[in-house]
């Protein structure tokens, strides 16, 4: 490989950034209403939004809500997927229950939560967790169900007792599969946290968002959908850089390469 | 009627002390039966009687679905019978343990651990320390013939490669007994005759006891001691072979000496390959 062409091969995310800017920027230019300002008189919003303490607190707020969801969704999600792949009982328990829940928008679920737990941190965060619990429980236990029988075996004759093939043979035979299920799940925790502070319209980035929308504010509203953008794009980026670290020993070998060049 | 000067543990069991030392896997009787769907069920084993003496190479031959690696997966303790017992040195076998080491035709190595740290995984596991551990292992990936490449992942390997880190992977934590579950049948024909040769040269030296699955005559001449036939569904012990071949066998010399040509012409006639003869189990 050329090192031409793998900088054009690193530099392509942001190569399609500056060109959805620009067709934004031309679309906006030539629509020319109020409610869609330009791209570039969006971008000068940011550092407005991001200076005013008030609104940063806000915004911080907000990822400090999705991290503790996010965090406690994976911590429990994990081992339940697991025990599900691993355990016929376990999941016939918890499996039709799972499925009950799966195709309810966890945001329609914000109401009754508000009614219970208050327009807080506790139920925005409930309902994040919630959001990231579905796709991890899901992908940890399609990925111990695929664990190989004859390795669980080896690590029977070595002398492994059951829980310890759990947490040393399933756990990192099933992490790829697991870390595809987290990084969705961080993406959906994003989306919660946005939807989440629509509705219970207390702080956050949603909040201030919608509140913007309300005051007919569209370069702030405009400015805040990139602030939020760009966070899902270097949580995206950031956590597959872990993800990677963490699973190279299953990746197919060119993209290790391409990964090391 | 009295029996002096006997052990009480050996009353009655009709094995005398010289036999009971020489036996390191009996099984009695054993018998295996699977549920299907449908309440009907399907008898793999029917009635085995098998004795591995200690340092004996056996080979299990037989047809596919003869049940011959659900024996082998008994004595691992993988899978319990429906009847019957297996013992290792004269004790049942309820589980698997670190004396008895499979070795798979899926190879079944940790992907996440480099070669060095398959081999190792056994021994760490039985408390051995790291740097001690590690130059066992460094010794054990030299013989193999895998110098050079103890620090890669198991996918960066070929599938003779990936065999022969799971045998040292077996051999490291050194188990009285190797249960090798047709492990060069997913291999090339020469990289499986090389790896017949080179597992030869390493139990020659050692002469652990070796329990072989094979659906390969050749193989099972080539390697063993002794030839058990099976027949199939459901799988019976059709004949025992004893195989009177002088050790170290080499493999040009054997092909052309006439003994190892009868016996494999006439174990070949053991085999009822029936109607179909589709593939490997």
């Amino acid at each position: 490989m050329t090192s031409a062409r793998s900088i054009v091969v690193k530099l392509s995310p942001l190569l399609a950034c500056l060109g959805l800017l620009a067709v934004w920027q031309v679309a906006a230019l030539w629509l020319d209403t109020e409610s869609f300002p330009t791209a570039w008189h969006a971008l000068q919003t940011v550092p407005q939004v991001l200076g005013d303490p008030e609104q940063l607190l806000n915004i911080l707020d907000s990822i400090r809500r999705m991290v503790i969801g996010f965090s406690l969704a994976v911590v429990i999600s994990i081992p339940l997927g697991l025990a599900m792949g691993r355990s016929a009982r376990v999941s016939a328990f918890f499996n039709p229950l799972l499925m009950m829940i799966y195709p309810v928008p966890k945001a329609a679920l914000m109401p009754i939560i508000m009614l219970w737990l208050g327009v807080g941190d506790a139920s925005k965060t409930l309902v994040i967790f919630l959001g990231v619990s579905l796709p991890v429980i899901y992908h940890s236990f399609q990925g111990a169900k695929a664990v190989e029988e004859k390795m669980l075996w080896s690590g029977a004759a070595m002398g492994l007792s059951g829980l310890q093939r759990m947490i040393r043979i399933v756990l990192p035979a099933a992490l790829p599969e697991i870390l595809t299920g987290c990084r969705t799940g961080l993406v959906l925790a994003l989306i919660t946290m946005v939807t989440s502070e629509m509705i219970a319209r207390q702080s956050g980035a949603g909040n201030i968002l919608f509140n913007a929308m309300d005051m007919a504010q569209y370069d702030t509203v405009f400015a805040m959908i990139i602030i939020i953008g760009a966070l899902g794009i270097v949580l995206d980026a950031a956590f597959d850089k872990l993800r990677w670290r963490l699973v190279k020993w299953a990746e197919p070998h060119q993209e290790i390469l391409l990964g090391a060049s | 009627m009295q029996v002096p000067l006997r052990p009480e543990s050996e009353a009655g069991t009709g094995v005398t002390s010289g036999e009971r030392a020489r036996a390191m896997i009996e099984i009695a009787s054993v018998s295996k039966r699977f549920e299907t769907s449908g309440r009907k069920s399907h008898l793999a084993l029917s009635d085995i009687k098998l004795t591995v003496d200690d340092g004996a190479f056996v080979s299990i031959l037989g047809p596919s679905g003869c049940g011959k690696s659900t024996l082998l997966y008994i004595v691992g303790g993988f899978v319990a019978p429906s009847e019957g017992v297996a013992r290792m040195k004269g004790a049942a076998i309820t589980g698997p343990g670190p004396d008895r080491g499979p070795v798979f035709q899926e190879f079944a190595l940790f992907p996440w651990k480099t070669v060095l740290g398959n081999v190792m995984y056994g021994l760490r596991q039985q408390g051995v320390k790291r740097t001690e551990a590690e130059a066992q292992s460094l010794h054990l990936i030299e013989m193999v013939g895998l110098k050079g490449f103890e620090h890669f992942y198991p996918k960066e390997l070929s599938g003779g490669m990936k065999q022969r880190v799971a045998i040292a992977r077996t051999l490291a934590y050194r188990p009285s007994v190797l249960l090798m579950d047709e492990p060069f049948g997913a291999l090339d024909a020469h990289t499986r005759t090389r790896l017949q040769n080179d597992l030869l040269n390493i139990w020659e030296r050692d002469r652990k006891t070796v329990l072989f699955v094979t659906h390969s005559v050749e193989e099972a001449v080539f390697l063993s001691d002794k030839v058990v036939v099976m027949t199939r569904a459901p799988g019976r012990i059709k004949e025992i072979v004893d195989i009177d071949l002088p050790r170290p066998r080499v493999r040009a010399e054997l092909l052309l000496d006439s003994h190892y040509q009868k016996y494999v012409v006439d174990i070949e006639g053991m085999i009822d390959d029936g109607r179909d003869d589709a593939g490997h189990s």
